[in-house]
């Protein structure tokens, strides 16, 4: 993904909350070597959020000790299990299958969802949102993940959808920041 | 919690993620093929080896691994993720890897402390 690199220029500027979209997309991929047909893709869209409001003299910010031992408030596993079903059910039901549809309708709902849970207003939370949008075909699918937090105070959400020629599944991951 | 981030090194690096995360993939699913029975083991194994390597490389970091695995079908799959964070300390990367029967796609999330 290149906004990490883009973003290290500007790391030192000021501690701004900048949302950026990134997909991943390949469609009727045979091997690459052979017909070379395959269509892999990568972009990247990417804004600022809010302005930065903590910039001094180009330095990176360095935050005074809040002494506050966990998070005030817990967030809503269930609330944004609901907005992920609202959301995937409203974009998804009676779409078909078609890969540039597909590539728009992912980077679209991750950013629907981002900012229905921001909408929220879960204070100290860092959000990841991941979005995945399959063909429904004769192949299988596993999706996994591990993470290394505060079992305390960090957890996620997830939901899974499927309607007659695609699936979806979408992810969202909520860390403390300490 | 202390809050300090006095040199590069602690920073995320996506380039060296993206090599650790490639040697934990071929090094379990390498020279396999699609197996159902196996994927649900394989995808564990990917996840955990990577954050194994990731907490060793001993960055004040909370770490994310999201792995994909679909059978080669001529299916297309296409993900797409979106984070609310701070662009200045915290950092993502996907790597995409593919044998003959399958391919693998896995995210790392890297949120700074």
């Amino acid at each position: 993904m290149s906004e990490p690199a883009k973003d290290k220029g500007a790391r030192r500027a000021s501690v701004k909350k900048r949302g950026s979209v990134s997909s991943l997309g390949s469609h009727d991929v045979k091997a690459k070597e052979t017909t070379g047909k395959t269509k892999d893709s990568l972009s990247t869209v990417s804004y600022l959020d809010e302005a930065g409001h903590q910039e001094e003299n180009g330095r990176l910010v360095q935050m005074e000790n809040t002494y506050i031992m966990g998070p005030s408030k817990r967030f809503p596993v269930l609330v944004v299990t609901d907005i992920l079903k609202d959301v995937l059910g409203s974009y998804l039901q009676e779409e078909k299958y078609d890969a540039e549809l597909c590539r728009q309708m992912t980077k679209t709902i991750s950013e629907v969802v981002k900012a229905r849970i921001k909408e929220l207003l879960i204070p100290r939370y860092k959000i990841v949102v991941l979005i995945s949008i399959g063909q429904l075909g004769e192949q299988s699918m596993y999706v996994g993940s591990r993470c290394l937090w505060d079992a305390a105070s960090d957890t996620f959400a997830t939901h899974a959808f499927k309607n007659s020629s695609l699936l979806a599944v979408a992810s969202v991951y909520a860390v403390y920041f300490e | 919690m202390e809050e300090y981030h006095p040199t590069d090194e602690s920073s995320f690096n996506p380039d060296e993620t993206t090599n650790t995360i490639k040697e934990c993939i071929d090094s379990i699913m390498g020279r396999v093929d699609y197996n159902q029975q196996q994927v649900n083991k394989w995808t564990s194994s990917i996840c955990e080896l990577s954050l194994t390597q990731l907490a060793k490389q001993g960055k004040p970091y909370k770490y994310i691994v999201n792995c994909a695995v679909m059978q080669k079908c001529g299916a297309g799959l296409h993900t797409a993720n979106s984070c609310y964070w701070d662009t200045a300390m915290d950092g993502s990367c996907t790597v995409r890897w593919e044998n003959r029967t399958m391919y693998c796609v896995v995210c790392v999330f890297a949120v700074a402390i």
